[in-house]
């Protein structure tokens, strides 16, 4: 009955696909290469990656198979999609095409998902001449969408290609202590957001994430701006997800946006979260949100479960700098030094030695410095001669347009069981790092 | 004349439409398989589907069900009854038992696939057509139909992806249905026609019909037609291929001009609902190449049928396949009357 052969015998058809996929950006046909680099620099956080990809290939080998355990789905379908990009790369559309059927059906929001999905099946007709190959009365019409699409494609690819060499670190994560069993970065202009776990072996990435900052982007200066500030940070709750909106996904963690630094420096605003998406969206575009940085629940989740509410800093950065530790330490010589000189001067007891570490302009929670020295006075007095220890001395370095340290440690009198908990916030002047602000963090 | 050859692959839909004595003959030697007493039960309420009498048609077809009940061409032809007679979730129910029982039937599945897009269930009819598609896979008409779906699918993705509201905008495919079991799509003889096939063979003198192959006929039709009708083969050739160059040249006027105005569109679409199909499919494509091969004509009086291999090409598709035209003479010209593929 048919009177018109559209379709050719499918074997005919996918003769021509190659060619017709090869007009796809590049980035396709790179993929197989840098998917075998992430393999080999994610060998140093081997354990819970290696168990994602067991979990993974179980479930290809049994797609009915419900998997193990949530704690295994972070990151997962972005890893399904990147199979089908490699064998896209490949030219292999005919087996890409029940992988993203898979997962359109179990991520039916993930829109990324979908435009690939559909790409593949009009690969199925004839030729793809570009990544999101929708006809053009609908590029048209949803320009805006289709261009984000194509940008968060390319991050999620991106990110994934310039993998950070195994054993680098963000130079912004200098010491942490025993207290910090995780430290969270963010590079903005990756979109990605790395998970680290610290250990007595040092710090290791857990696994990275694609995220969505402010629809204006970066460098949060003023409420309402719609830019996702820089900085290091805390997280400083965990907030009931049944207490929010659906908007904010599965749960949220808000961030001490504005810090002492942004404080110091005049900015404004509040309500700076890490937060899931809704229902409605897998994941939001690059640039989606009012400030906050958007996470896939699952990808969150997995942060929910490691992060603790106080400790666990958050690097927000416009590009991380990845360096090997021990450049780090090197390079943080002169600040601990400067710190073991404020340490020794406290000890001494002596008032004027103590005072020349703080900065003029000095402030400790509205106080100027004026107002705070008979504070110190006291804790001096208290002292009574003895000696103060550190403890559990964390610090990150925030460089910008100044050179800063953000510290926290445990204060105790020699000999005493029990201290407070400090941070810090140091700047270089010159050669030399002063105290512009100083306070009990609990 | 009484060879039985040249119509073995398309029995039914001839018998529908040529009353030739001779075909006719040719058709009922070609059934023998499934008996020639049912050929005519089958081309009787075939008729009475294509006449509209669709009510007239279901009682027909129950009451040769009745007596026997899991014959699968009449419980086909009453599933299309009931895709006609916009019964969906009756035909679904008819169809789905025949693929159940004969699953190596791809025309149950095609139709299945048919019914399910209808009801916007565009990935069951996908995993339908696939299915048909396995069963056979040269079946042209389940390929067109899952390149139908296919866009379909991927229309909605998109929509999905950009979050338009377009989940039910957009054009829904009009998927070809299939009239009859083992139509000239489906080649070959299917395993679940002899196995059912409870009527006896009564027709002694035809029984060795079957064991000729099929592909060895044409050039006998050929040559049977041949003498009294050596020009009019000219004039027959000359239009098909007049045909294929109007389809290559996206010549819509001089391709719908070969159409006759008897023409019986495929599917159960107007004249005018399938010249718009043809019209957008044509102009849609940036280039078409539509070349023939193996031409065998059979001629009958002032009707022709007409078999040949076509290798068509458009865009970045290539499909060969078996085709066959019947023509009729219309004035000085002749005219194509019915289009299928086999």
């Amino acid at each position: 009955m048919t009177w018109n052969l559209k379709i050719a015998v499918l074997a005919a058809a996918c003769a021509a696909l190659p060619a017709a996929f090869a007009a796809l950006p590049a980035a396709f046909a790179a993929l197989p290469a840098h998917a075998e680099n992430k393999k080999s620099s994610k060998t140093a956080g081997a354990a819970t990656t290696d168990k994602r990809k067991s979990i993974l290939r179980h479930a290809k080998a049994q797609p009915a198979a419900k998997l193990a355990s949530r704690e295994d789905r972070d990151g997962q379908p972005e890893a399904q999609l990147i199979d089908i990009y490699k064998l896209i790369g490949q030219a292999k559309t005919r087996q890409a095409l029940p992988l993203a059927e898979r997962l359109v059906r179990e991520h039916p929001n993930f829109q990324l998902a979908q435009l690939v999905y559909g790409d593949l099946l009009t690969a199925q007709l004839g030729p793809v001449l570009a990544m999101g190959n929708v006809p053009d009365t609908t590029a048209k019409a949803a320009a805006q969408q289709l261009a984000e699409l194509r940008r968060e494609s390319q991050l999620r690819l991106q990110a994934l290609r310039e993998r950070p060499a195994p054993g680098l670190l963000p130079s912004q994560l200098i010491n942490l202590s025993a207290q910090n069993k995780h430290a969270i970065a963010i590079d903005t202009s990756r979109s990605r957001l790395y998970l680290f776990e610290n250990s007595t072996t040092g710090l290791k990435l857990l696994a990275d994430y694609y995220i969505s900052v402010g629809k204006s982007g970066i460098e949060k200066t003023i409420e309402g701006d719609l830019r996702t500030p820089l900085g290091v940070y805390f997280v400083t709750s965990n907030l009931n997800p049944k207490s929010l909106k659906d908007f904010y996904g599965s749960g949220a963690l808000p961030i001490n946006y504005p810090n002492q630094l942004d404080i110091k420096r005049g900015k404004t605003g509040s309500g700076i979260w890490l937060h899931g998406t809704p229902p409605t969206q897998f994941s939001r575009a690059p640039l989606a949100t009012d400030g906050c940085v958007v996470l896939a629940n699952p990808d969150l989740e997995r942060i929910i479960r490691a992060v603790r509410v106080r400790t666990t800093p958050v690097v927000i950065a416009q590009s991380l700098k990845w360096v090997a530790p021990q450049t780090i330490k090197a390079d943080s010589k002169p600040f601990e030094d400067a710190l073991k000189g404020w340490q020794n001067a406290k000890s001494s007891g002596d008032m004027t030695r103590l005072m020349s570490w703080y900065t003029p302009d000095f402030s400790s929670n509205g106080k100027t410095l004026l107002q705070w020295t008979p504070a110190l006075q006291a804790e001096i007095k208290k002292l009574d001669g003895r000696n103060i220890e550190l403890k559990d001395v964390s610090y990150m370095r925030w460089t910008d347009t100044h050179d800063t340290m953000v510290v926290t440690f445990g204060e105790l009198a020699q000999g005493a069981k029990t201290g407070q908990t400090k941070r810090q916030y140091w700047m270089r002047q010159g050669s030399d790092w002063k105290i512009f602000f100083e306070g009990i963090i609990g | 004349m009484v060879t039985p050859t040249p119509v073995l692959n398309n029995m039914f839909a001839l018998a529908s439409h040529l009353t030739s004595t001779a075909l006719r003959a040719l058709c009922v030697a070609a059934v023998l398989a499934t008996g020639a007493a049912r050929a005519d039960d089958y081309a009787d309420v075939n008729i009475l589907v294509r006449a509209g009498k669709l009510a007239e048609a279901l009682t027909k077809a129950d009451q040769y069900l009745a007596g026997k009940p899991r014959d699968p061409q009449m419980r086909f032809i009453k599933g299309v009854i009931q895709t006609e007679a916009g019964k969906p979730a009756d035909a679904i129910a008819t169809f789905t038992q025949i693929t159940q029982e004969y699953p190596e039937l791809p025309e149950p599945y095609n139709n299945l696939a048919v019914l399910y897009a209808g009801q916007s269930q565009f990935d069951k009819a996908r995993a339908a057509l696939e299915m048909a598609i396995r069963t056979n896979p040269s079946y042209a008409t389940a390929h067109e139909n899952l390149g139908d779906v296919y866009a379909k699918l991927a229309s909605q993705a998109y929509s999905k992806a950009l979050q338009l509201d377009g989940g039910n905008t957009g054009v829904q495919p009009k998927l070809a249905l299939i009239r009859t079991l083992f139509a000239p799509d489906a080649k070959g003889q299917k395993p679940g026609t002899n196995s059912q096939s409870s009527a006896p063979v009564t027709a002694a003198p035809v029984a060795k019909a079957p064991v000729t192959p099929p592909a060895a006929l044409p050039p006998i039709a050929a040559t049977a037609a041949a003498v009294p009708v050596a020009g009019a083969e000219k004039e027959i050739e000359s239009a098909v291929l007049n045909w294929a160059a109007t389809w290559s040249a996206k010549d819509m006027t001089g391709y719908l001009a070969s159409y006759g105005k008897d023409f019986d569109p495929p599917g159960s679409v107007g004249r005018k609902a399938w010249e718009d199909d043809r019209r957008s499919r044509i102009m849609g494509k940036s280039r078409i190449s539509v070349k023939l091969s193996d031409l065998v004509v059979a001629i009958n009086g002032s009707k022709a049928v007409v078999r040949f291999k076509q290798a068509y090409s458009a865009d970045s598709l290539n499909v060969s396949s078996r085709k066959t035209l019947e023509l009729v003479k219309a004035g000085e010209r002749w005219v194509i009357v019915r289009e299928s593929t086999g």
